[in-house]
């Protein structure tokens, strides 16, 4: 068998996947109250369409903003606002929200149906994407209309679907894969319609052969699709990565996929792309897989946005073992959660639940210049001497390191023997290096 | 739901099982067979030479730890890797003062003095070896006393494989000699496929990769060749084996990339044949491998790798 595409440097962490792999979505629970952040995306926050007291449907627009880097965010059940207030988001921050006590019944959502999609032009793809409220669903949660509206002078030719889902534990993707084939080929083609590119790949890893299957028997009638099988090594599924482990081509440093001509969008998206535009359903849920040995019974949840974690927690048969992370997204870049109160946002796409007996929090040591770092570093920085510059204070020389390329996927601190946290210190030379930025 | 025991620390939650403790029990394992042939062959002075070495060390930075009130870091295997390094360099008969004094240069004046494990332009136990080296031109036969002090040795006189290089081969020990058996100088001198088996341990656990050692050898073995030197007696003789593969591959004070590991093997390989067909007959892998430490810095910023995607400029 010929080798399979991949990219340069990378590690190989335990994948987990068969937790939840082979568990069908199922709906999870309307919980008690929703609580939906009207900044759940990078962009501009919303201001709220509706007051304390308001009556909402299913699906209604409760959130918008003028600026053309944000999204709207949609009513997730029919209910009352109970109140619009500051809540944490899963970072921490504080961020505006609408509160809704849910109504005991809740409808089904009405489709609408007959919708000739090949017909849509790309203007008119664009308009359904922003809308729906779309967002990279992957994690970074980058508005879906803003990445599908290229610089003119940038034609894009590929569109590449990220069906890695190269963080381990996480199975949202591949049961999208398996259970909504045609949909997402569907929404795929959406994607290629609005960017006017030629073609659409599907990048997966080898890890996911039975969805290789389905997409390939699938998409056998579209000359247009093409399904492509990659090593499994984390992060094949980084825009950049995934990128050049398709075509070839290389990003440079600084610049955006457009630069080459592709456009990289998430299974979830695109699924969420062919629901927006064939049923007119805004984005209002999404696929949450619930894993991790902390976990009684792990699931793929199909959950309601601004539902709190805890309740997809209960509904996992709760929590086993001694849990010492609770973690919003993947286990290489989510977020630690101090308790489950969380509520699940566009970008959601797990909870993972370490036990103690997999978690080790070994403490800081100095750097011994072992170049493990250097080695996986998929984007050939020097994480050490990046590290070695904040302690010193020398912004400079961390930008000249890299600092301001790194995507922060964590191979560097996964493989470090002294468990120096490189991540955290990237955080802080990209915070430092903007503010000096603006004076 | 029991959560009190969450902690918040930053992303990624999972991480390999690297530890440097781990590399360094690594590096000790790779050791044994070496250090176990050096105890076969010199027995209980090899022992007293090692446990001296070691265990001043150990108490070296355990006390430099203390005065500098930083945590003791004892359990990291550094300080009994270098102990034992510097035990392998020295030759069976020397007074145990000057491995003192070589462990206390190693220790506190070369790491601790530098910031620590980490810190270190050069490395330790070499730097220790070469200080007492200094006092005297002791390896070249087994009569001489090592370093300031006289060693209690009244030995057979013999050159060891290493003198042969300089002043022709007639009478030096065979290759299956030098490969297998015990033909003088330093402790660890006694049979390089020892050393070569603990290579092969370091390269499989990843501790080290194959760019350095492989390097140095070949620059050797080429280089002897064209100054018309037997290149194979020259890579099993002496301390090359166990430098190229345990010293110029420390982390601390070896380049940080591939194009920078292999100047640095250069380096280290040129000076090792000057050395020894021009200079002294002693400590010539000791000297070349500090000269290439002393470069380090230089090649880590010359050969910063290309960030993804980054075009060379015009």
């Amino acid at each position: 068998m010929a080798e399979l595409k991949t990219f340069k440097g990378g590690i190989h962490p335990p994948y987990n996947k068969e937790l939840a792999s082979g568990k069908a979505i199922k709906a999870a629970p309307i919980p008690s109250e929703v609580v939906i952040h009207l900044q759940q995306h990078i962009g501009a926050p919303c201001e709220p369409l509706v007051k304390e007291g308001d009556r909402v449907e299913l699906g209604q627009k409760i959130g918008e903003a003028q600026a053309f880097v944000s999204a709207p965010v949609h009513a997730s059940v029919s209910g009352t606002v109970k109140a619009i207030t500051e809540v944490p988001n899963f970072t921490g921050a504080k961020v505006k929200s609408v509160i809704i006590t849910p109504d005991p019944e809740q409808p089904e959502f009405q489709k609408r149906t007959g919708k000739d999609l090949d017909a849509l032009t790309a203007e008119e793809v664009r308009e359904i994407a922003k809308e729906a409220g779309l967002v990279g669903m992957g994690g970074a949660a980058f508005p879906t209309h803003v990445k599908i509206t290229p610089p003119k002078d940038k034609p894009i030719d590929i569109v590449i679907i990220n069906a890695c889902e190269c963080e381990p534990f996480l199975t949202c993707d591949h049961r999208l894969l398996l259970e909504r084939t045609d949909d997402l080929i569907a929404g795929a083609r959406l994607l290629k319609t609005a960017v006017g590119a030629g073609k659409v790949i599907f990048g997966v890893e080898a890890n996911k052969m039975d969805a290789v299957d389905a997409l390939r028997s699938r998409a056998s009638s579209y000359p247009d699709v093409e399904v492509e099988v990659l090593e499994v090594k984390y992060p094949e599924g980084a825009e950049k990565m995934l990128i050049f482990a398709l075509t070839g081509r290389k990003v440079p440093p600084g610049k955006l996929p457009s630069e080459v001509g592709c456009l990289v969008q998430n299974v979830g998206t695109a699924v969420a792309l062919y629901e927006a535009a064939a049923w007119g359903k805004p984005l209002y849920e999404r696929v949450v897989t619930v894993t991790g040995p902390g976990v009684r019974e792990p699931a793929n949840l199909l959950a309601r946005i601004g539902t709190p974690i805890s309740v997809l927690l209960e509904a996992c048969g709760g929590l086993v073992g001694n849990p010492v992370k609770l973690i919003m997204g993947g286990p290489m870049t989510g977020w630690a959660q101090k308790d489950a109160s969380a509520p699940v946002v566009k970008g959601t796409s797990g909870v993972v639940v370490l036990t103690s007996d997999v978690v080790d929090l070994g403490e800081e040591s100095e750097c011994v210049r072992c170049g493990k770092c250097v080695e996986v570093c998929p984007m050939f920085l020097s994480p050490n001497f990046i590290v070695q510059s904040v302690k010193r204070g020398q912004w400079d020389k961390a930008e000249m390191w890299g600092a301001l390329d790194c995507f922060e996927c964590g191979c560097c601190s996964f493989e470090c023997p002294a468990y120096i946290p490189h991540v955290q210190y990237v955080r802080k030379a990209k915070a430092e290096i903007a503010a000096l930025k603006k004076k | 739901m029991a959560m009190d025991n969450l902690v918040l620390t930053p992303p990624p939650h999972l991480r390999s099982k690297e530890q440097t403790a781990v590399a360094m029990r690594d590096v000790l394992i790779a050791l044994a067979p070496i250090t176990i042939a050096a105890l076969v062959a010199f027995t209980y002075n090899a022992l007293f030479n090692i446990a001296v070495c070691v265990g001043s060390a150990m108490f070296f930075e355990l006390v430099a730890r203390k005065i500098r009130k930083k945590k003791v870091t004892l359990s990291d295997g550094s300080a009994a890797v270098t102990g034992l390094l510097l035990a392998l360099l020295l030759p069976a008969k020397i007074h145990w003062l000057n491995m003192i004094i070589a462990s206390f240069v190693a220790v506190v004046i070369v790491k601790e003095l530098m910031g620590g494990l980490g810190r270190n332009i050069f490395n330790p136990a070499l730097f220790g070896f070469v200080f007492i080296l200094i006092g005297s031109g002791f390896l070249a036969s087994w009569t001489g006393h090592l370093g300031f002090l006289p060693g209690g040795f009244d030995g057979v006189q013999a050159a060891t494989p290493v003198a042969y290089i300089k002043h022709g081969l007639q009478g030096a020990p065979s290759y299956a000699a030098l490969l297998f058996a015990n033909y003088g100088g330093a402790i660890s001198e006694v049979g390089c496929f020892w050393i070569l088996l603990g290579g092969a341990y370091l390269l499989y656990r990843k501790v080290i990769n194959w760019v350095i050692p492989v390097t140095i050898l070949a620059t050797v073995f080429i280089l002897a060749y064209i100054l018309g030197s037997d290149g194979l007696y020259q890579i099993l003789a002496g301390g090359v084996m166990l430098g190229a593969f345990f010293m110029a591959t420390d982390w601390v004070t070896s380049p940080m990339y591939r194009w920078g590991q292999a100047v640095f093997g250069l380096i280290i390989g040129i000076c090792i044949v000057l050395i020894r067909l021009y200079g002294g007959p002693s400590g010539a892998v000791a000297y070349s491998i500090l000269i290439g430490n002393a470069f380090v810095p230089l090649l880590d910023k010359v050969f910063k790798p290309k960030r993804f995607g980054e075009v060379v400029a015009a």
